[in-house]
């Protein structure tokens, strides 16, 4: 496995053609707008090394038998679902932000089994091919980005009836040797932090889209490909002559980036799909369904900060006995934890797939997403309630450091009288970040569009609901014929 | 002195600080017991496996150890230093 060291100087050895704020840089590593993005996914690194956390961040490779990163595993039992949920509530309680190597682990799951069921129906080779892949993945420990969400034009359209034929990633021309692809993924969490992209079709697809029933993977600074970083709320905070306090978390972040593919080459032992549309959909609902457990483990351990935030919050102001107070972080942990409890439900209820990695319960999976739409809004809204407006309307840093000033921001928004003004400030501004600042994609609209926005998972729901089931117990009950 | 190691269950939700524990239990015990991470093929005197709730049974059957001494929370840390103060004594280990 690499340590987080390894990790660091591996991505300085990638040359991105990454674009940000109109300029290209050169050294993303060292960015101060990127690096908290990077210290996250390197948490991922980090965390394996210690002996604390190995139970969780680490797993034996049933290729190999070695000793693997989780990020890299495929699931071998529910008890590793479960693992793979604990270990992300993990990471979200030591980044509180969005560690962003969760979604090439998933597409890794969901293209292992589905180039599996593929080759069985189509006598394809994709699943020899996708194994060559990851083993390279776990042997190198790589940071691997899943690439799914095309920028799909007109939502009315399907894939081959746009109006530009690139609004979705496809096959532009097919060689001896492999295939060039043209198009864009878009909402591309860690990809500036990754050496890999795997990529897959953003939908089910249908006769006539075989040019973009594609999957692959290939380098992240391959020839064609050109990164435009997505701004944030507040990013701007890190460039700012006094950029600790005001950040609120100084340390971590996450990102997206727009990845568009401009005739990029794609080697024939790095497909694993190329126009068996009728499985376009099963990569799809795999790696969506992994995905949305995922999200029952993240963004729960990024609660628990947040909660623990507004906790101290209440403190620093001397509130922390107030009933509706008590009772609001009562209503902001249930909420958690609720999350929490869909997330291990659908991993201890998961299944053997015929390639014998192990999907989750797919019902609960998106039940479980379904929530994270909705939860973390009504915690950031309480942990706001609770905050005060303080949490808006502090000064800047730089007046806090100024010493005309220092004296008036120290006595003026001073809470109880043994908690420094600056504690209360670094408190206030934590909560402002998660939930309106930089952290605040990560926790929030994340949230709500990451693997598949709230109707995705309802059509999913009605799918699996087994309403037949429901009307046959009713009717029997009822004594109806 | 005895051999001992350690083992880390989990930690997405401890409700102590586990590395904390484990530190003061080595340094308590620096004068009878030496502590490693598990190696394969070695036997240990003691295994001391630092949960970080009740949540889990696990009792690492695959690492072989004479005694198993679990915590759970914080206090039971202070216990199991005594226990293998005690376990010191009654062998006699020479220091």
């Amino acid at each position: 496995m690499m340590t987080k060291d390894q990790y660091i100087e591996s991505l300085r050895k990638l040359h991105l053609n990454l674009w940000m704020f109109g300029k290209k840089i050169e050294n993303p590593v060292d960015d101060p707008v990127i690096r908290p993005s990077l210290n996250s996914f390197a948490a991922t690194y980090e965390l394996a090394e210690d002996p604390q956390y190995e139970d969780l961040m680490t797993a034996t490779s049933h290729i190999t038998g070695k000793k693997i990163n989780r990020f890299t595993h495929m699931h071998q039992s529910t008890d590793d679902l479960i693992k793979k949920v604990k270990m992300q509530r993990l990471l979200g309680q030591q980044t509180a932000a969005c560690f962003q190597r969760c979604v090439g682990m998933d597409a890794m799951n969901a293209v292992f089994s589905s180039t599996y069921e593929t080759d069985e129906a189509c006598g394809t080779h994709y699943h020899e091919n996708f194994v060559k892949f990851l083993t390279r993945v776990q042997e190198e420990d790589l940071a691997v980005d899943g690439a799914m969400t095309d920028v799909k034009g007109d939502r009315g359209l399907s894939p081959s009836k746009q109006a530009d034929p690139d609004l979705f990633l496809h096959v532009v021309e097919r060689t001896p040797d492999g295939v060039y692809v043209t198009g864009a993924k878009a909402h591309q969490t860690g990809f500036v932090n990754s050496h890999e992209v795997l990529v897959m079709p953003t939908i089910s697809m249908r006769e006539g889209d075989e040019d973009y029933a594609i999957s692959f993977a290939v380098p992240t600074d391959s020839e064609g490909i050109t990164l435009i970083y997505g701004r944030q709320s507040c990013d701007t905070r890190k460039l700012e002559e006094y950029n600790d306090i005001d950040v609120g978390n100084k340390v971590y972040g996450g990102h997206e980036v727009l990845v568009i593919f401009d005739r990029v080459f794609v080697p024939n032992d790095r497909i694993f799909l190329n126009g068996e549309v009728k499985f376009a959909g099963m990569i799809v609902e795999r790696f969506a369904g992994y995905h949305r457990q995922s999200y029952g483990g993240c963004k729960v351990g990024v609660g628990d900060v947040l909660i623990g935030a507004t906790a101290l919050a209440v403190e620093m102001a001397g509130a922390a006995k107030a009933s509706h107070v008590k009772d609001k972080l009562i209503e902001m942990t249930h909420l958690n934890e609720t999350l929490y409890c869909c997330g291990i439900a659908c991993s201890s209820q998961g299944a053997k797939t015929k390639s014998g990695n192990y999907l989750i319960d797919l019902l609960l999976a998106n039940v479980c997403k379904q929530n994270v739409t909705r939860f973390p809004y009504d915690i950031a809204r309480l942990a706001q309630d609770l905050a005060g407006g303080a949490m808006v309307t502090l000064p800047s840093e730089a007046d806090f450091r100024h010493p005309a000033l220092h004296d008036y921001i120290d006595k003026y928004f001073k809470g109880v009288a043994d908690v420094p003004t600056e504690d209360r400030m670094r408190i206030l501004r934590l909560i402002e970040n998660m939930t309106m600042g930089t952290a605040a994609v990560g926790y929030l609209p994340e949230s709500m569009h990451g693997a598949g926005s709230p109707q995705a998972q309802r059509i999913m729901i009605a799918r699996q609901s087994n309403m037949e089931m429901k009307k046959a117990l009713a009717k029997k009950i009822a004594r109806i014929d | 002195m005895l051999a001992c190691t350690v083992k880390f269950c989990g930690g997405c939700n401890p409700r102590y600080d586990r590395g904390e524990a484990y530190r003061r239990i080595c340094q308590a015990l620096s004068d009878v017991a030496r502590f490693s991470l598990p190696e394969e093929g070695k036997t240990y005197d003691v295994l001391v496996i630092l949960r970080g709730c009740t949540g889990c049974e696990y009792l690492y059957e695959d690492i072989p150890a004479e005694h198993r001494f679990v915590s759970v929370c914080a206090e039971d840390v202070d216990r199991i230093i005594h226990k293998i103060q005690t376990l010191s004594q009654t062998r006699g280990i020479d220091k």
